[in-house]
């Protein structure tokens, strides 16, 4: 996590520094695409816990 | 893939959401930009050129400012005059079959009034009907619209944002995924140049973040298949 807030602060710095606007907002939305993967990540994990502790799944 | 964009506004060289979409364009991508209205400032339409055009591109667009709920006057000549039978629809009219059919919308209002309820009361997809019952008609696939609400009120930041739908728009092959934007971001990020970046660093930098929508992937497809095991029992 601490790993994605550094690449993140850098992208943005980067963007900032950009002359190109085209490449300011590539960069803008790339730090927005790793926040996405992050939250379908999350979500993934969220439903593979919840499949994990359903009883349906408790068979032996 | 070939895009054609086709842009009717009265007055595009004034219009800051045209100019703005225009200047979003991706540099090396297969698209034709055409501007009706300064193509044909009398209104004279060259029917065959334009089914040339249709012909040769496999994504067709049209892109206009909302005017009561549908396009400044020329576009819809142009359909009059294009679409024609034996050509667009009715025997022998297939030449438009398969291709992909895609709006993109300047609208005045913000998107919370487009509802029962809203402002004008009827959602954009209703409004657009028409659009609809074209690419049903002509055998084209109809894609979700791009719509741009107020573009004068945006942000700089949501204005970058919309560069980049806009460019996807174009671009990616439909429909448009997760998975397909991150190989369109890894793409763009690898050709990006580095020399509107300072120093060095910046290389490195955009290398760590491809490396690091690629880890992601790896991550939230062993997640799916984990998930797919599951389901499968």
């Amino acid at each position: 996590m601490e790993d994605n807030q550094w690449l993140k602060a850098q992208l943005e710095q980067l963007e900032s520094e950009s002359q190109d606007y085209k490449q300011k907002a590539l960069l803008q939305a790339t730090v927005a695409l790793l926040l996405e993967q992050e939250k379908r990540e999350e979500q993934l994990q969220g439903e593979l816990d919840g499949t994990l502790w359903s009883p349906g799944n408790w068979t032996v | 893939m070939k895009t054609l964009i086709i842009v009717s506004h009265p007055t595009v060289l004034e219009s800051g959401s045209q100019q703005f979409l225009i200047q979003s364009l991706p540099d090396d991508e297969d698209i034709t930009l055409h501007l009706l209205e300064e193509t044909y400032p009398n209104g004279n339409i060259d029917v065959e050129k334009e089914q040339a055009l249709l012909r040769e591109h496999d994504r067709v667009l049209f892109q206009f400012p909302f005017y009561w709920y549908s396009s400044p006057p020329l576009l819809k000549k142009w359909q009059d005059e294009v679409l024609t039978e034996h050509f667009a629809f009715g025997y022998r009219g297939n030449r438009l079959q398969n291709k992909e059919f895609g709006l993109v919308l300047a609208i005045g209002l913000p998107e919370k009034e487009y509802q029962t309820g809203g402002r004008e009361g009827f959602s954009i997809s209703e409004l657009t009907k028409p659009y609809q019952a074209m690419a049903k008609k002509t055998g084209m696939t109809y894609l979700k619209p791009l719509t741009i609400f107020q573009f004068s009120y945006m942000t700089e930041k949501q204005k970058k944002a919309l560069l980049i739908d806009y460019q996807q728009y174009i671009s990616l092959e439909q429909p448009i995924s997760l998975k397909r934007r991150e190989e369109w971001f890894i793409k763009q990020l690898t050709k990006t140049s580095k020399e509107t970046l300072p120093g060095e660093h910046a290389t490195f930098v955009i290398e760590e973040a491809i490396d690091k929508i690629e880890d992601n992937r790896l991550e939230l497809d062993e997640l799916r298949l984990h998930l797919d095991n599951y389901d499968d029992k």
